[in-house]
């Protein structure tokens, strides 16, 4: 799954790399808070054994074998933040001196491997865990999470090469990155993950999971009961899908401004006229008009808006929540 | 009186008789691929631990700098004149390298083009001749950047040289013990799947389970060297901050690469 360089356009590598900066600013401030300075040399040895993990052949029905990835586990064993570090680390190591994986597509690699794989990972199975109070449970959260937390870093990978063809081409057309639009990239990313890879990895993290839990149960990362922040999760999303939004070439249905309005087929024929109350209407000039911030290439305004718009929207969101908040506590008293 | 000189001592029967044991067949090559490709990483941070910094050799943090900006160019590069200028450059440096060292740096390069082409091939049956061509040539030149990089500079005045890149101190401090770690626990678990595979004769079917012990031994023993090394830190009075006390002077040798490289974003601007 480590994408090589020159697959991604260095525009992508250097949005999935700035997305990874506030990833690392917390995953340090949490691992500076979690780890007593004692435990600070785990992280290290953490990435040696994740890169170690890498090594390990389990063999696959039919003759062949294939290699784990070990994102949840890590995240299980050690927490998330410290997995993501780790992970980081490791990736950092297999592409400057290994070769595995790009310099510039490194960016792109932690998010895939080193956010999405450990945290998706562990908040399944902390979500499962935190519900079904038994072995059972737990094991059942092993699976699901270490399963689906690969596919999900699959997935994103996906995404990430089936939007070269899309925003990157040269003035005859022909796509300057990986030629290969989402419907060939998801599945081609996508199917093997989902029948082999991730049993792999699912049965190999549950098996050292079980060996650990019996041999020293007390060196698992315990976290506390997650809070759930879906609403962060949804917005970052989000954010990471509008390229997806320069895909769609249309105005989104029902907001034509008035110039579209007249080239809008109805019933096969172009409609050719303005309501006469929007010809002379309001017309409302917005900060950012059609999110795009004059000056900057179209890529580059359209996710500056989308940041724009989910600051705007978390800053919203928790000016609400104070003021429920307060007002709630007034009428305890 | 017993005549002990006429009474033979007798092997007993079953030591006499002829065992026919053929031990069964058991399929064991994960258990090889495991041992062959530890093996290949600790070989490859022996290799390059044990060679001394070559004096006569351009300032490692130029090396660094340029390389980097070379991958940058030759991912925004659209012109198949610069990516050649680039990979005659690179082929330049190869062949003045020692042997060994350039055999694997070609053989990683061209299997990493090879890849992108076959990768690439549906596309160029679907038409897309640019592609094809482009893309496994920059791959090709982008993988001997980076293998020219970690297989002539150590990697540790690498790292160090991250430092002038303001990379923060945790990340240098645990990059270091990662690359040390590598070797410890990789030996460690080496010695582990050997133990594995001279035990396990005929038909083992704990050999699955018995991998995922020695992956999870190899967890507890790092838990354990990370505890032993701290206190080694403290005991020594490290207190994590890493600085960088090279002088930095510039020779000859650096700046006719300077010059080089020069030249190469020169051609970058003039070809694209």
């Amino acid at each position: 799954m480590h994408i090589p360089d020159n697959y991604l356009s260095p525009s992508t590598c250097a949005v999935l790399g700035a997305a990874m900066v506030p990833v690392w600013a917390t995953a340090g401030k949490k691992v500076k808070e979690e780890l007593p300075k004692a435990k600070m040399p785990m992280l290290g040895i953490g990435a040696a054994f994740s890169f170690l993990i890498m090594m390990f052949n389990i063999p696959l029905p039919g003759g062949s074998t294939g290699h784990a990835v070990g994102g949840t586990l890590l995240a299980i064993l050690l927490g998330p933040y410290s997995a993501c570090i780790s992970l980081t680390v490791t990736l950092l190591i297999q592409a400057l001196l290994f070769g595995d994986g790009g310099i510039l597509a490194y960016g792109a690699n932690c998010f895939n491997m080193a956010f999405v794989l450990p945290f998706l990972g562990y908040s399944i199975y902390r979500f499962i865990k935190d519900r079904i109070h038994s072995e059972k449970g737990e094991k059942l959260g092993i699976v699901l999470g270490s399963y689906l937390g690969i596919n999900a870093a699959a997935f994103f990978a996906a995404v990430e090469f089936g939007i070269q063809p899309l925003l990157f081409r040269d003035s005859t057309g022909q796509p300057l990155y990986c030629p290969y639009p989402l419907s060939v990239s998801i599945p081609a990313m996508t199917i093997p993950h989902l029948i082999i890879t991730g049993i792999v990895e699912a049965v190999f993290t549950l098996f050292i999971y079980i060996f650990i839990k019996k041999v020293s149960p007390g060196t698992i990362y315990q976290g506390e009961k997650q809070k759930t922040k879906a609403i962060y999760g949804f917005i970052m999303g989000f954010i990471f899908l509008t390229p997806l939004g320069l895909l769609a070439t249309g105005t989104a249905w029902g907001e034509w401004n008035i110039h579209e309005l007249k080239t809008i087929l109805s019933g096969g024929n172009t409609s050719g006229f303005i309501p006469k109350g929007m010809a002379n209407g309001f017309d409302f000039k917005s900060l950012l008009p059609d999110y795009s911030i004059s000056g900057l290439p179209e890529i580059t305004g359209y996710i500056l808006s989308a940041v724009i718009g989910a600051a705007f929207c978390i800053i919203l969101y928790k000016v609400i929540s104070s003021l429920i908040k307060n007002k709630s506590s007034k009428e305890d008293l | 009186m017993l005549d002990f000189h006429n009474e033979y001592v007798t092997m007993p029967d079953w030591l006499m008789k002829n065992e026919n044991y053929t031990p069964l067949s058991d399929k064991d090559s994960f258990i090889n691929k495991s041992i062959f490709s530890l093996l290949k990483v600790l070989t490859k941070i022996r290799m390059q631990s044990s060679y001394a910094e070559e004096r006569n050799l351009v300032n490692v943090n130029f090396r660094v700098f340029f390389t980097f900006a070379l991958i940058v160019l030759l991912s925004l590069s659209r012109n198949p004149v610069f990516v050649l200028i680039v990979i005659t450059y690179l082929l330049l440096v190869c062949a003045f390298m020692p042997t060994i060292k350039m055999i694997q740096i070609l053989r990683f390069s061209i299997l990493a083009a090879l890849f992108a082409c076959i990768i690439l091939l549906p596309a160029y049956l679907g038409g897309n001749a640019y592609s094809f061509i482009m893309i496994p040539s920059k791959v090709f030149a982008t993988v001997m950047a980076v293998s020219i990089l970690s297989s002539s500079a150590r990697w540790d005045s690498i790292i160090s040289e991250l430092k002038r890149f303001y990379l923060p101190n945790i990340l240098i401090f645990v990059l270091d013990i990662t690359i040390k770690y590598i070797v410890m626990l990789g030996e460690f678990s080496l010695n582990m799947l050997y133990a594995l595979k001279l035990r396990s004769v005929g038909k083992n079917r704990s050999k699955y389970s018995s991998l995922s012990g020695v992956a999870g031994t190899m967890f507890l023993k790092s838990r354990e060297m990370s505890e032993e090394m701290y206190c080694a830190m403290e005991c020594r009075g490290f207190t994590g901050e890493y600085h960088v006390y090279k002088k930095f002077n510039i020779r000859l040798a650096d700046f006719f690469y300077i010059l080089i490289n020069v030249g190469i974003v020169f051609s970058f601007i003039i070809f694209g």
